[in-house]
């Protein structure tokens, strides 16, 4: 059983990581995980809520 | 210059021989540089012989940064960048994944050592030893740190990575630290230029990287290390809102009447006067005239400066850091030589006038000031 990781994937925003099984040539589990975390829930906790677009829009630029 | 080389460029961007030289000036100018110097960069571009490689890191970003260059709707203009320069290494750009992106990377740092380009988006994570951004395994920090070493410079693009950004916003839950402070801490010199925004306006990316092809030296910095060039002035400064400002005409609500009739922002929060950024005079987005934040009716939030975006409230009231003394300029009626200044003793009148101004200033800033003129 081979495993496989490919990290960074490319082409997409943001910092993603796959990691996969491979058993007889195919793919038998698999696995994604984000690799960044800036905490923007944390952020907005307890703010003005008129304000909390400006942060929450920052989540994806694309 | 031989023609037959910027022919070929222009030929390869889509745009006519004129355009081109036309663009270029345009970048020139928008640098304070001398007349003659757009023809000096057109030269630089078509005739480099080499193209300076450039290593993009991505920290903890959203990628805005990127999307804003790539965006820009100019048609010359991501060609312009991207065959400017070799683009050796850039997550979202990159055509390889994994190991081989990885690859790439490092063998662009091996073969170009001290000579490329490093450019970061992003915000470094430091807390619980940088484990809220890892790439490859490895945690964004220590490939910085890394990769930081052996650049000619850096470029900060963004908000994020010239002084915190986003995620450094309160209570800043990863540690979240601009790059510079990270080579600081690191003991590594290489020189760093920032080019905050949120997302930062392309055209001060471009002309940056315009001006170090050409002139194989960075801008000249102010001491926030932002090319003079953009930042040198408050957005307050060249603002066309700023003769509302000056006569005390003040929206007090979004959609109020003074708001609809395009009166200064200062009362819903705008930031505009402890804000350094060249927005009102290149405008923002290629969309036509009047885009760029207080141009659409909306107080400008500080995303440049340090302290102020995403840190200040953002309906609270900016400090005001300089004050044009509208009750001193001279009577338009007046001939020549004899304006309303001219019988005072210069230095009473200066210290008197700034005195005036300031309460006269105080007084059209107050809280219930502008509401009568709705
Ligand atoms: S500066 Fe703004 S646009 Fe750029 S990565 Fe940070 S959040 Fe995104
Ligand atoms: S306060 Fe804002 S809207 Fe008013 S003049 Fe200054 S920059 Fe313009």
């Amino acid at each position: 059983m081979a495993r496989i990781v490919i990290d960074p994937i490319t082409r997409i925003e943001g910092h993603l990581r796959i990691e996969c099984e491979v058993e007889n040539g195919k793919v038998s589990k698999a696995w994604t995980s984000g690799q960044m975390w800036r905490g923007i829930e944390n952020i907005v906790k307890g703010r003005d809520a008129r304000e909390v677009w400006l942060f929450t829009q920052r989540i994806c630029g694309v | 210059m031989k023609n037959k080389d910027i022919a070929s460029v222009s030929k390869h961007l889509g745009v006519s021989r004129r355009e081109f030289l036309k663009y270029c000036s345009i970048v020139a100018a928008g640098m304070g540089l001398p007349l003659g110097t757009g023809e000096q960069i057109a030269e630089a571009v078509t005739k480099a012989a080499r193209r300076p490689p450039v290593i993009w890191l991505s920290a903890q970003e959203c990628t805005g940064c990127s999307e804003s260059l790539l965006r820009a709707t100019h048609p010359t203009f991501e060609h312009l960048i991207l065959d400017l320069i070799s683009l050796d290494y850039h997550e979202t750009l990159s055509t390889p994944s994994g190991h081989q992106a990885e690859a790439a990377r490092a063998a662009s740092i091996k073969e170009n050592k001290g000579k490329f380009i490093l450019v970061v988006d992003g915000a470094i994570p430091v807390k619980d030893k940088g484990i809220y951004c890892m790439i490859a395994g490895r945690t964004a920090l220590d490939i910085l740190q890394e990769t930081a070493k052996d650049a000619f410079a850096i470029i900060a693009m963004g908000s994020c990575s010239s002084w915190g950004g986003v995620p450094s916003a309160d209570p800043n839950p990863t540690g979240a630290t601009p790059v510079q402070k990270i080579l600081t801490d690191a003991g590594i010199k290489t020189p760093v230029v920032t080019i905050p925004g949120c997302p930062p306006n392309p055209y001060n990316f471009l002309s940056t990287v315009l001006y170090f092809v050409t002139f194989k030296k960075l801008p000249e910095l102010d001491d926030l290390a932002r090319p003079k060039f953009a930042y040198g002035r408050l957005i307050h400064e060249n603002c066309e809102r700023r003769p509302h400002f000056d006569a005390g005409r003040f929206a007090t609500e979004f959609g109020d009447e003074n708001h609809r009739k395009g009166y200064c922002l200062y009362k819903l929060g705008c930031k505009g006067p402890e804000t350094h950024a060249n927005c009102p005079s290149i405008l923002f987005g290629d969309t036509g005239s009047g885009t760029w934040p207080v141009g659409t009716g909306h107080p400008c939030f500080g995303c440049t400066e340090k302290g102020i975006g995403f840190h200040k409230p953002l309906f609270s009231k900016a400090s005001l850091h300089m004050v044009t003394p509208p009750d001193t300029y001279p009577h338009v009626v007046e001939h020549q030589g004899k304006s309303a200044l001219a019988g005072i003793a210069v230095a009473a009148a200066a210290a008197g006038a700034a005195y005036a101004a300031v309460n006269n200033v105080a007084k059209k800033l107050g809280d219930d000031d502008g509401k009568g003129k709705k």
